[in-house]
């Protein structure tokens, strides 16, 4: 039993350090995005979860971002997993792609015990910059698996423009 | 640590290649376990839970739906394998693992076995 405490405790760390610098390698330091949840949010509260490391009121979560561009187009590629299509607010504002979201915390059993609670819930808003100025007229989003992918048509159509800058 | 009934494992044998780590929500009731996984970008053919002995095993890949010959301007997604593995206790059901997958979330449910259910007893008044 003894030896059993200590295998867990030895494979808790592991996971937490290999999580840790797998997500260091995976994202850039845009991709870490708060999470608030809402007045209507049924999260459980502290002393319904087990996890020392969870706290109600907010929450952060890696949401993986991608640019994507030809002579045309801009795709933009965003990582958000469980949210109802109709929960997202998708704006061009200028030279940036605004997306905001609400993830609905909506679980079935609410009699049981949380043992792990690492998923982010609430609001979230994400800046990405584009990399050219866009049609507004021209613009589509589809959601699929937990995938928003927004696509754009540049204004001028060009190959994506490199200024060089010298170090004096 | 008795009343344990999922365990996380590092599973290094299986780490030959990295993979991300999904965040998950494991919540125990009564009847059994039910573990949620954020898997963005897995559509259901790239998805492989599995039971073995007594590890819950979680394989899948992400597909990035993005014609080739684009350039990436920003990219942060870089590696498209998730795995993560849990240890079982010995009073969950094996064998009547259930799983889907929603819009990138995936749920699996795993019952306790019969034996382990709370069972009523009734009382009769004399």
């Amino acid at each position: 039993m003894k030896l059993d405490h200590i295998r867990h405790g030895v494979g808790a760390l592991w996971d937490s350090v290999a999580e840790g610098w797998d997500r260091l390698r995976q994202t850039t330091a845009g991709a870490l995005t708060r999470y608030r949840p809402g007045d209507k949010a049924s999260l459980p509260t502290a002393d319904e979860v087990d996890d020392a490391s969870y706290i109600p009121s907010a929450s952060w979560a890696m949401l993986g971002g991608d640019v994507f561009e030809d002579e045309r187009r801009i795709i933009v590629r965003l990582e958000a997993p469980g949210m109802n299509k109709s929960d997202f607010d998708i704006q061009v504002q200028g030279d940036a792609l605004v997306v905001r979201g609400e993830k609905r915390f909506e679980r079935e059993n609410t009699d049981g015990r949380w043992r792990v609670l690492q998923c982010a819930y609430g609001s979230f808003l994400r800046t990405v910059p584009l990399p050219a100025a866009v049609k507004d007229a021209e613009s589509r989003a589809t959601y699929r698996n937990g995938v928003l992918k927004v696509e754009l048509t540049k204004l001028m159509p060009g190959k994506p423009s490199v200024t060089q800058i010298t170090v004096h | 640590m008795t009343n344990q009934v999922v365990k996380q494992t590092g599973n290094d044998e299986s780490r030959n290649e990295p993979a991300l780590l999904p965040p998950v929500d494991v919540i125990e009731d009564a009847t059994g376990i039910t573990v949620y996984a954020d898997l963005p970008g897995v559509p259901r053919d790239r998805l492989n839970v599995r039971v073995e002995g007594d590890t819950l095993l979680i394989d899948a890949d992400l597909v990035l739906s993005v014609p080739q010959d684009m350039q990436a301007s920003h990219a942060e997604v870089q590696r498209t394998h998730y795995r993560r593995a849990f240890t079982l206790s010995r009073e969950l059901d094996p064998d009547k693992v259930g799983a889907e997958l929603s819009q990138g979330v995936l749920r699996v449910h795993i019952p306790k076995a019969e034996h382990a259910q709370p069972r009523r007893i009734a009382v009769e008044v004399a």
